[in-house]
């Protein structure tokens, strides 16, 4: 299944709408970047609410495009990881470490706004 | 019915043992019921005519039950009813087969766990127990009409032994009755031992009292995580100031709390590490890594409201209303 990469003025939404394979998940982090890329993007919101399960592969991809993105100069929110799921990753040890979480869309994007704010890039640009 | 091995509480042990019944506790219940050697002598002689009658009192014994509407619900099939005589008998032969040892008591222990597992009422257990004594009677005093002084003491032997039975299947109904409650009241106990309090918009409280092992550490983190996204939680101050000793486990399922909180998006701060705690925590060398720990309930509650970008401010003594009524 596709994952859509919607661009939202200096960020980007990649929507996750139903389960995904690994081969779905790689493929969505080549975008990722690319679109970050071609878009100048300063940060990217996963949003991941519909997923029920949380293996070690999605967790692993997902602190991947977290640490490319930085490369490229953008930060990723990873939002709407359900209790169930943070509780079963933290039994795993899957703690994503060095990424941001919140609990959902809008507090993603709050969360990167001020993120960029403390960074002084808050007026810059656009 | 065989007495399944999951229904004990560890298989390694006996049922005498769980309940604490030694060959000095059973000796002593027959002491009590002045049971002695001469009675296990009486019963013995009478095991021969036991064999004869057993069948009879038997059919009596399940004319009377499936009269009763209540009984019938145990007996819904022709083959268990088959089964369950066969048992009976078995049962009421033992009665007369001497050597009335743990291994006997063992026996009895079994029989009323399993009449309490299916829920059979002890007044119904008692009944029959009554029943049996009377329908038995008639067939002791048969056996020697010579002399019904001694008849009338073998039947008495039988009473102490049926009575020895009975105590110990009341036993039984106690101490399953009694780790049922201890279940239901440590759970309830639990429950309200982990609340999960909102204190601001977006901040929450979580007062840990008492030991935390690792089905309450669980719990204590679902209870959070729901929380979190039902109030929309951003900060969270978990307070330990109860909690009397931490050890690396301990400090293990704090770090895999706040970690489950983060991936929910919220921040969590630690508070009431009281100087003990700090003490043994780095004798120790426990390390809770990232997490934000504070001393008491104060300052985590206030460094939780500048995470949130609250301010709060005094806004004149305390009993400035009253001194100027006073004026």
């Amino acid at each position: 299944m596709e994952v859509p990469i919607l661009k939202q003025g200096d960020y980007l939404i990649a929507s996750i709408q139903g389960a995904l394979a690994d081969s779905d998940l790689t493929r969505l982090q080549e975008n990722l970047v690319r679109t970050v890329r071609r878009h100048r993007s300063k940060g990217v919101v996963i949003d991941v609410t519909v997923l029920d399960v949380m293996d070690s592969f999605a967790a692993r991809i997902l602190r991947s495009i977290t640490m490319m993105t930085r490369l490229m100069g953008a930060k990723v929110a990873i939002v709407g990881i359900q209790p169930e799921i943070a509780f079963s990753m933290v039994q795993l040890g899957l703690k994503l470490d060095g990424t941001m979480t919140s609990l959902d869309l809008e507090d993603g994007i709050a969360m990167l706004k001020a993120a960029d704010k403390e960074d002084g890039f808050g007026n810059h640009g656009r | 019915m065989p007495l399944s091995s999951t229904h004990l509480p560890d298989k390694f042990l006996t049922l005498a043992e769980i309940m604490n019944i030694s060959e000095q506790e059973l000796e002593k219940r027959k002491e009590f019921l002045q049971f002695g050697p001469e009675d296990e002598e009486r019963l013995r002689r009478l095991a021969s005519h036991a064999e004869g009658y057993a069948e009879e009192v038997i059919e009596s014994f399940y004319e009377h039950l499936l009269s009763i509407d209540e009984m019938k619900v145990f007996f819904a099939d022709n083959d268990l009813l088959t089964r369950v005589k066969a048992r009976q008998k078995a049962y009421f032969l033992r009665l007369t087969q001497g050597s009335y040892d743990i291994e006997y008591a063992e026996e009895r222990l079994k029989i009323g766990a399993t009449h309490e597992r299916i829920n059979l009422p002890v007044k119904f257990y008692l009944s029959m127990y009554s029943f049996y004594l009377r329908a038995v009677w008639k067939h002791i005093f048969e056996t020697d009409k010579e002399h019904p002084d001694e008849t009338m003491m073998t039947f008495f032997s039988l009473m102490k032994l049926i009575f020895l039975d009975i105590s110990l299947t009341i036993d039984t109904y106690i101490d399953s009755r009694e780790q049922t409650i201890k279940a239901l009241q440590q759970e309830v106990i639990r429950e309200l031992s982990t609340p999960v309090l909102p204190f601001r918009e977006g901040m929450l409280l979580l007062p840990i009292i008492g030991q935390i092992d690792s089905p309450r550490a669980r719990q204590l983190t679902e209870h959070l995580l729901m929380a979190i996204r039902a109030n929309r939680a951003k900060v969270i101050v978990i307070d330990i100031t109860g909690v009397a000793t931490v050890d690396s486990r301990v400090a293990n399922h704090l770090v895999q709390t706040v970690d489950a909180a983060r991936l929910m998006g919220a921040k969590v701060v630690i508070s009431g590490i009281s100087p003990e705690i700090a003490l043994t925590m780095v004798t120790l060398g426990i390390d809770l890594g990232p997490v934000y720990t504070v001393g008491d309930l104060q300052n985590g509650i206030e460094h939780a409201e500048k995470l949130l970008g609250y301010r709060v401010e005094k806004i004149g003594e305390a009993g400035a209303g009253n001194n100027g009524e006073r004026m």
